[in-house]
């Protein structure tokens, strides 16, 4: 294999100059060829290796090796593998139901009664979305586990605990639970605005109370919705690295995911994790794929703000003011006090109940931080990836999106779905995707050297996120105002580059704020493609709060809390940029 | 010279067929109109000609030109040098007006001097020179659809399309469009093609129709031959209102015919070159009906008194619906009727005979069409 001339690596993203068109000797259709070859080769193609390095005896890079099944027979005779699978479904089944309890609830109560503080409330219970989801992770281990500062503090001072170990499955899931819940709100909420109000109101004719109508009439028209934020919160709960590898990992509660993390990190078992890698990649494809049957693809792009006209507010009495504080109790436990946790834990040199945090307030954290290349490096590198990856990101999505939905190209459906298949890969089965790519297409491992390795594995993993902001705004443009630029005379590139694009510059916008924001916080994928040179502040995070949660961690969590609020509040005031499930 | 000539042009879409064969001569400098029903293939065949859509086989040619045939050869339409107006107008809304009009200029790479030129001269031409800064979203309807026009023509087109330029505005305004366009067009002299499902639109505007229905191009003719000689009941049934009354042909002898209509008392001698008899429908519209009042009802002969079924006052002049022989049947007339019953007789002269195709692809004639 080692004597095979080396092709060229995949291009790095798809970003055509949109000049290119103007060039002498490439028609429109074969540009549409390249770039659609180009494509499906970088976000499909790499998947192949990882099957190829399951069914090989020794990994890709080196020469010899045969097919077997010998991976695949030892991870289905590992024990450990089994408790994972077990410990991974538990974990997923109790996230889901905690979630769409929490979700819909909160969507019934937010959106459709009169309870006091709606706003700030469904800001509140947003706001886990738009964070990193290390950050809160950081908080909850800070504050809610059994030496936590919350934790400790209530059993000091009152009668209450905290019912729940976090180092345990059931604990988990509560944490998930705050980041999973906002989702379920998300997808629900949209259906509940949706219903048309009349038929509430048949049902008040008819002789239903108010919160009858609303639980007989509305509750099952959501079914809908509530099956498909099930399956899409059981499928990523399936995939999760970073959660039980800060809590599960100190009591050997072992994942999935940190079964493979575990067994590639310290065991080098390379062909073993790529054949769990495999697996994982078909059960969570299997859910999702039946995710869109249920739902219909479409169901992705509804818009999560429907039609705020004509929703009825149902009005509760005085048992709003009940619900209110339920609401706000439980959002101080899984929202503000985490988060509390993390700003109290970067500026105090060390967060104990028994030493008032006020008489240890210090910057030690962060200068530590700014003193440490390690640090310094990763924050960079995680800009530049954000920077100049999301720009080109967004770049390509728009070119590949314009032939995808604009042209007479013959493939185009493909590429559609391509631009999906992203969601449905769980992001340590990218990881090592591109690991296995650029071991078997580029042997001088420059692109892994670079920065342009996990850019890349950010950008494909980002694609469907940055697409399904954009196509909406594509979809709105009517396909005569091409039209009519094509029968004036304007190449079919001409006509995307001056007319379609100029008009979809602020979704273009949008994406980018959030691809930023995603490819600054990302860290699965760089398990497989990190080198010494190239840190990303992810990843850093993530190894550091799996040995320890210090003061350090939080001042980076901070630091990249901030970075993120700042782009998606500029983002938000520009562009309109809403937070997506 | 024929300046657009299209020559059995077909299009399936999955498995219905969107047109059959479809042939057309437009001549130089004419309004041609393609008239017919909401999916009856006349923006199908509007966009094949545009290059939007690409037709399965058939060939079409401007002048000598062939820019379809077969698959074999199809220029893009960057490469028609057509003007086309869309029914939406597809103004582009982050450009003035000056730079939607100049887009085709542009493109031309015409000098910047010639361009601006060429810009006020057409906008003088729409009457919005004063606005030529403005941005689409300033504009009223009536003025987004000038704006279309004027970057239709810029370049200047070779060929005109018109896709329902019309339909988005009040009734008023679109009656006022018309003659301006049709005015517009005289001074222009350039080849047009317009697309309407609105009779009166096609009536006023074009030098001639062709009448679609079903992908098939059922009459092409001036405007009085497509409303007074229709050449199938389709057509007669579509185009104005029509009475279809069924009858017998009981003699004909080439130039004339005898016919029995159900209903009426006395046959009827009608013009009609068709020798074969037997049933057949007949077609009259409203306004050719006679109504006989008072003194002289009972002069002519083949007259019938029925009851009046409805009746309405349109402003400028009154409908009745009567029975012949069991169809109902619509009067006008401009003078009102004694209520309660009206005497009638049909006019042999304005009558159209029908005979049952054979081989026909119309299952359902009288389908409402509107």
């Amino acid at each position: 294999m080692s004597t095979a001339p080396l092709r060229p690596p995949p291009a790095r993203i798809p970003t055509p100059s949109p000049q290119r068109p103007r060039r002498r000797g490439i028609s429109t259709n074969a540009s549409h060829y390249i770039l659609w070859a180009v494509a499906l080769l970088v976000i499909v193609g790499s998947v192949l290796p990882v099957v190829a390095a399951a069914l090989w005896s020794t990994p890709l890079y080196e020469s010899g090796g045969h097919p077997t099944w010998d991976n695949f027979h030892a991870l289905l005779t590992d024990r450990t593998w089994w408790t994972a699978v077990t410990n991974s479904v538990l974990f997923a089944a109790l996230n889901t139901v905690g979630s769409i309890l929490v979700g819909v609830t909160c969507a019934l109560f937010l959106t459709r009664t009169d309870v006091p503080g709606r706003r700030v409330l469904t800001t509140l219970l947003l706001v886990p979305i738009a964070l990193p989801g290390l950050v809160l992770i950081i908080g909850w281990a800070a504050m809610w586990t059994p030496a936590g500062f919350a934790s400790s503090w209530l059993e000091t001072h009152t009668v209450l605990s905290m019912p729940v170990d976090l180092y345990s499955i059931p604990g988990m899931a509560v944490v998930a639970m705050s980041v999973a819940s906002p989702t379920v709100f998300l997808l629900c909420r949209g259906t509940l605005l949706s219903i048309d109000p009349s038929l509430e109101d048949a049902a008040r004719t008819s002789g239903a109370s108010p919160l009858r109508s609303l639980l007989s009439v509305s509750l099952p028209l959501m079914r809908p919705a509530i099956t498909n934020a099930a399956l899409l919160v059981f499928a990523l709960s399936m995939e999760v690295l970073g959660l039980p590898l800060i809590l599960g990992f100190s009591n050997r509660i072992s994942l999935i995911s940190t079964y493979l993390y575990d067994h590639w990190v310290n065991d080098a078992q390379q062909g073993l994790v790529s054949a769990g890698a495999v697996f994982l990649l078909v059960a969570v494809s299997a859910l999702l794929v039946l995710r869109n049957r249920l739902v219909g693809d479409t169901a992705r792009f509804t818009t999560t703000t429907g039609k705020p006209t004509g929703v009825r507010i149902l009005q509760l009495g005085r048992a709003r003011w009940f619900t209110a504080a339920a609401i706000a109790l439980f959002l101080l436990v899984f929202v503000v006090v985490p988060l509390a946790g993390v700003v109290l834990a970067a500026f105090t040199s060390i967060l104990s109940p028994f030493i008032s945090p006020w008489s240890v307030l210090t910057f030690s954290n962060f200068s530590a931080v700014f003193e440490n290349p390690l640090y310094t490096d990763s924050i960079i590198n995680s800009l530049l990836i954000a920077t100049v990856g999301g720009a080109l990101t967004t770049l390509a999505i728009a070119v590949l999106s314009v032939i995808a939905h604009r042209s007479r190209f013959r493939f185009r459906g493909s590429l559609q779905q391509g631009m999906l298949w992203p969601r449905m890969m769980p992001a340590l089965v990218t990881g090592m995707a591109f690991f296995w790519s650029f071991a078997l297409l580029d042997r001088s491992g420059a692109i892994r050297a670079g920065l342009w390795g996990i850019g890349i594995a950010f950008a494909v993993r980002s694609l469907a996120l940055g697409y399904s902001a954009f196509y909406p705004a594509l979809a709105g443009i009517g396909a005569d105002l091409d039209n009519a630029a094509r029968t004036s005379g304007a190449t079919w590139w001409t006509a995307m580059r001056t007319i379609v694009l100029r008009l979809v510059a602020p979704a273009m916008g949008a994406s980018f704020v959030l691809l930023f924001v995603a490819m600054l916080n990302d860290a699965e994928p760089a398990v497989f493609l990190v080198t010494d040179e190239t840190p990303v502040l992810g990843l850093t995070m993530l190894q550091l709060a799996a040995t320890s949660i210090g003061g350090t961690v939080a001042a980076l969590g901070v630091i990249q809390m901030v970075i993120t609020l700042v782009v998606l509040g500029a983002g938000r005031a520009l562009l309109g940029v809403r937070p997506r499930a | 010279m024929p300046s657009l000539q299209l020559d059995g042009i077909t299009k399936q879409f999955d498995r219905h067929t969107a047109l059959h064969e479809v042939s057309l001569t437009v001549q130089d400098g004419e309004i041609f109109t393609l008239l017919g029903p909401s999916g009856c293939g006349k923006s199908t065949t509007l966009w094949s000609i545009a290059g939007l859509h690409q037709p399965d086989s058939g060939s079409i040619a401007f002048g000598d030109r062939v820019v379809f045939d077969h698959g074999r050869v199809n220029v893009e339409p960057e490469h028609r040098n057509c003007g086309v107006v869309f029914q939406s107008y597809a103004i582009w809304p982050h450009m003035s007006v000056a730079e939607n009009v100049g887009y085709p200029l542009k493109l031309r790479k015409t000098p910047r001097a010639a361009r601006e030129r060429r810009v006020r001269e057409v906008l003088e031409l729409v009457e919005l020179s004063r606005h030529a800064g403005r941005y689409p979203h300033e504009l009223s309807g009536g003025q987004q659809q000038r704006v279309a026009l004027a970057r239709a023509l810029a370049h200047p087109p070779d060929l005109l399309l018109l896709d329902e330029p019309f339909s988005n505005l009040d009734a008023k305004l679109r009656d006022r469009s018309r003659q301006w366009l049709k005015t517009l067009q005289s001074q222009v002299g350039v080849t047009t093609v317009f697309v309407t499902h609105d009779q009166d639109e096609a009536l006023s505007v074009s030098d001639r129709v062709a009448v679609m229905d079903r992908g098939r191009v059922r009459q092409v003719g001036t405007p009085a031959e497509i409303y007074e000689h229709p050449a199938d009941l389709f057509v007669a049934d579509f185009v104005g209102t029509a009475n279809i009354l069924a009858a017998t042909v009981v003699e004909a002898d080439g130039t004339h015919a005898v016919l029995r209509v159900d209903g009426v008392a006395e046959p009827l001698k009608v013009p009609h070159t068709d020798r074969r008899l037997g049933p057949v429908r007949i077609c009259v519209r409203p306004e050719n009906i006679d109504i006989q009042r008072g003194a002289d009802a009972s002069h002519p002969r083949n007259t019938l008194t029925a009851k009046v079924d409805s009746q309405a006052y349109l402003g400028d002049h009154y409908r009745y619906t009567i029975r012949i022989g069991g169809t109902p049947v619509i009067v006008t007339t401009t003078r009102p009727a004694a209520t309660g019953e009206l005497t009638v007789s049909l006019p042999p002269e304005d009558i159209r005979v029908f005979h049952e195709e054979a081989d026909s692809h119309e299952e359902n004639h009288h389908a409402p069409v509107h």
